[in-house]
């Protein structure tokens, strides 16, 4: 979104994407669960051309400790772009306003499905780095976050998948890469539990009209189906060494 | 009869009612599993893959004096976020430093992160590793074979603490962490105990 | 949350298990709103709404700034939020907190995805546009925050008036032409609280909420959504409340309307 109109390029050639896709098909994702040694749990995935590491650490005690809840463990979010992970030049570390909400609003998602209520006085914390992004990192990362959760072995209500549905023209469409991102009429990243189906994240500024809501609803709900199916695939792997399957 | 055991992740539904069993939930009419871990249908059971140690009284644990409180308690680090706690007998107490080794049972456990301990044992001099809270039942085996084996044939004295630490001291101590080691890499496969045996027979004959 | 707050959480869930409200509204009822435009006479742009008693103020200042490589014929938004302290007890001095980030984020959102103002329009020329500043400042707190701020930016924006030019410079002393607003959109939130969903929480409400969404809309379009809190929406609810939320964009888009007028 707002990018500038002057140099649009085109987004639909003979009814695909630019890169031949379906509006309905995703780029390519793969996922590998277990890959930092340090961690709870972590995950690494790459999704067309975005390269995410997820991180979870703790239970531990939470830091500082009047923020310590003593119901229940607190969690920490920290989501983040490497200053050589876009193409548009260097860009400054750290915490900007971008970063603050998508961390705040992925903190919530995972306030819903882990039971927080098991480990009092503790805190949960959530890394989230972006090595190379090009378009719905914030969906990539949630996905990713969600199987190092899982490998960290915290006991969460569900797999949490996440995926961004939009707008180019008249064409609803699902998981923009970073151009369609730029010059899209309409963007939606959505977080969605699917053992119910119910939203935990929901972001959208564009213009979509209440039947292009609901086209983004089912495209998004099928799409989760196959994320879902990677996220198991890769924890899955993690376990499969000889004899496993019994 | 061989039970039917498959990977399930947090969210996969593991029966259509509402069942109680550990690492699972109820969710509306259904059992849905909370953490990654294998379901054996034929037993109702989701033993976990990954998770933490959730003190319950009577388990044995392995901790490291952290400091002493008042009237002859001390607060023992059991994992990151569980601490026990050493309550003495005004006329009977032992004196612990910091960074004593020692081994308890749990008594009772308050406000879920405490576990106040009883019976503790200074474990003197070793090394202490860890292992996942959730491969210790593996690490100790059906009627404690697996850690007895190990024992046996490293020359070793061990004390496995269901918190994870694991605590060592004899001659063989490389060869019981490699043991160790590979449990805890291989606790979810069949024909272990067998593997670890002749794994450890090997080491000796390597050694004599 | 602390036990003040429990206790509150307590008797807002139990009457709205009965469907009663603290203040005795229906669960969709908007409290009384009043917009009052150009309240800061030294600000080009200023409106303060009064929600039940959340009051917030939104003030526009414009700067002559060089134009962007990439938007070389467009001037721009930048949108600010600020919880002050006098606001209530929980506030605290200091760099913004994610939740002033957030709500100033979810408002820019919905005016720059609605085209309210044309960028171009900011444009004067060799290399010059206009900046437009828009502080949200949070002078009390009552709840939803989304609404009042949004409804403030959107009328402190539209009624102000860009400064002239003179040498190359900005000339307050001068104002001349009205800002070209080309769009109104209008903000509603939601609450979710238990099974119950309810329309524009108070400060005890949000204290209470498993659940929160704003919706942006233009009347005819979805502008701008957030979903908020560790709670959930199912895609239904989320449906119900972006035609409810479109229905009530009349009434809202001539509240803000009126104020400029006057």
């Amino acid at each position: 979104m707002g990018g500038s109109s002057l140099n649009k390029p085109e987004l639909i050639i003979d009814g695909k994407r630019r890169d031949g896709r379906s509006f309905r098909d995703l780029r390519p994702i793969k996922i590998e669960a277990s890959v930092l040694k340090n961690a709870e749990g972590s995950a690494y995935i790459e999704w067309g051309r975005n390269k995410i590491l997820a991180a979870v650490y703790g239970p531990r005690e939470a830091t500082p400790k009047h923020m310590a809840n003593p119901n229940k463990a607190i969690i920490k979010c920290r989501y983040q772009m490497a200053p050589f992970s876009s193409l548009e030049g260097h860009s400054r570390t750290g915490p900007n306003r971008r970063a603050t909400e998508i961390s705040k609003v992925i903190k919530e998602v995972f306030e819903n499905v882990v039971m927080v209520n098991e480990f009092p006085g503790s805190e949960i914390d959530v890394f989230i780095e972006v090595l190379q992004g090009d378009g719905g990192t914030r969906a990539a990362g949630l996905t990713a976050a969600s199987v190092a959760m899982a490998n960290a072995g915290i006991r969460m209500k569900d797999l949490v998948y996440a995926v961004s549905a939009g707008r180019i023209g008249d064409h609803v469409a699902i998981d923009f890469d970073m151009i369609e991102d730029n010059y899209s009429d309409a963007d939606m990243p959505v977080a969605v539990a699917p053992r119910n189906n119910d939203v935990l994240l929901l972001q959208m500024d564009g213009g979509f009209t209440k039947e292009q809501f609901a086209e983004a609803k089912e495209l998004i709900l099928e799409a989760g189906k196959t994320i879902s199916e990677i996220q198991k695939d890769a924890l899955k792997r993690v376990y499969d060494v000889k004899g496993a399957s019994e | 009869m061989v039970s039917m055991r498959k990977i399930v992740v947090p969210g996969t539904v593991v029966s259509d009612h509402r069942l109680s069993m550990d690492n699972t939930y109820v969710d509306g009419t259904r059992t849905v599993s909370a953490v990654v871990g294998l379901f054996d249908d034929s037993r109702n059971e989701v033993i976990p893959l990954e998770g933490f140690w959730k003190p319950r009284s009577g388990d044995i644990v392995v901790g490291v004096v952290e400091a002493a409180g008042r009237n002859g308690t001390y607060k023992v680090v059991l994992t990151e976020f569980v601490n026990g706690l050493i309550i003495q007998d005004k006329y009977d107490r032992e004196h612990y430093m910091p960074g004593d080794i020692i081994e308890a049972k749990v008594r009772d456990i308050e406000h879920k992160v405490l576990a106040v301990l009883e019976e503790p044992r200074r474990l003197e001099g070793g090394t202490l590793m860890n292992v996942k809270a959730v491969k210790v039942p593996r690490l100790i085996g059906k009627a404690n074979t697996m850690i007895k084996q190990i024992m046996d044939l490293t020359k070793c004295s061990m004390v496995v603490g269901r918190n994870g630490l694991v605590w060592m001291k004899g001659q063989g101590v490389a060869e019981a962490t490699e043991a160790v080691l590979r449990i805890e890499h291989e606790a979810h496969t069949s024909g272990l105990t067998e593997r670890i045996k002749s794994m450890l027979e090997k080491g000796e004959n390597r050694n004599t | 949350m602390n036990a003040i707050d429990v206790v509150k959480v307590g008797y807002i869930r139990e009457l709205l298990a009965k469907g009663v409200r603290e203040d005795s509204r229906g669960l969709m009822d908007q409290r009384p709103i009043t917009v009052s435009c150009d309240v800061i006479d030294n600000a080009e742009g200023s409106a303060q709404v009064d929600m039940g008693s959340t009051r917030v103020l939104a003030g526009v200042k414009f700067v002559l700034e060089d134009t962007k490589p990439d938007t070389p014929n467009m001037g721009n938004l930048v949108m600010s939020a600020e919880l002050l302290p006098l606001a209530n007890a929980d506030y605290e001095p200091g760099p913004p907190s994610p939740d002033a980030i957030e709500l100033a984020r979810v408002v820019d959102r919905g005016i720059r995805a609605g085209n309210c103002v044309k960028l171009e329009s900011l444009f004067v020329g060799e290399g010059k546009a206009w900046t437009a500043y828009i502080d949200i400042y949070v002078l009390n707190y009552d709840g939803n925050l989304f609404d009042a701020s949004s409804i403030a930016a959107m009328a402190a924006l539209m009624s102000s008036k860009i400064p002239g030019v003179k040498d190359g410079a900005a000339d307050y002393g001068s104002r001349s032409s009205p800002v070209k607003a080309e769009n109104i959109v209008t903000s509603t939130t939601f609450g979710k609280i238990g099974d119950k969903i309810l329309f524009d929480m108070t400060g005890n409400e949000e204290t209470a909420a498993d659940a929160r969404v704003t919706i942006e809309t233009d009347g005819s379009s979805i502008r701008a959504m957030q979903k908020g809190l560790s709670g959930s929406f199912s895609f239904d609810e989320l449906e119900r409340l972006v035609a409810e939320s479109m229905s009530r964009h009349e009434g809202l888009k001539k509240l803000i309307e009126d104020s400029i007028r006057k």
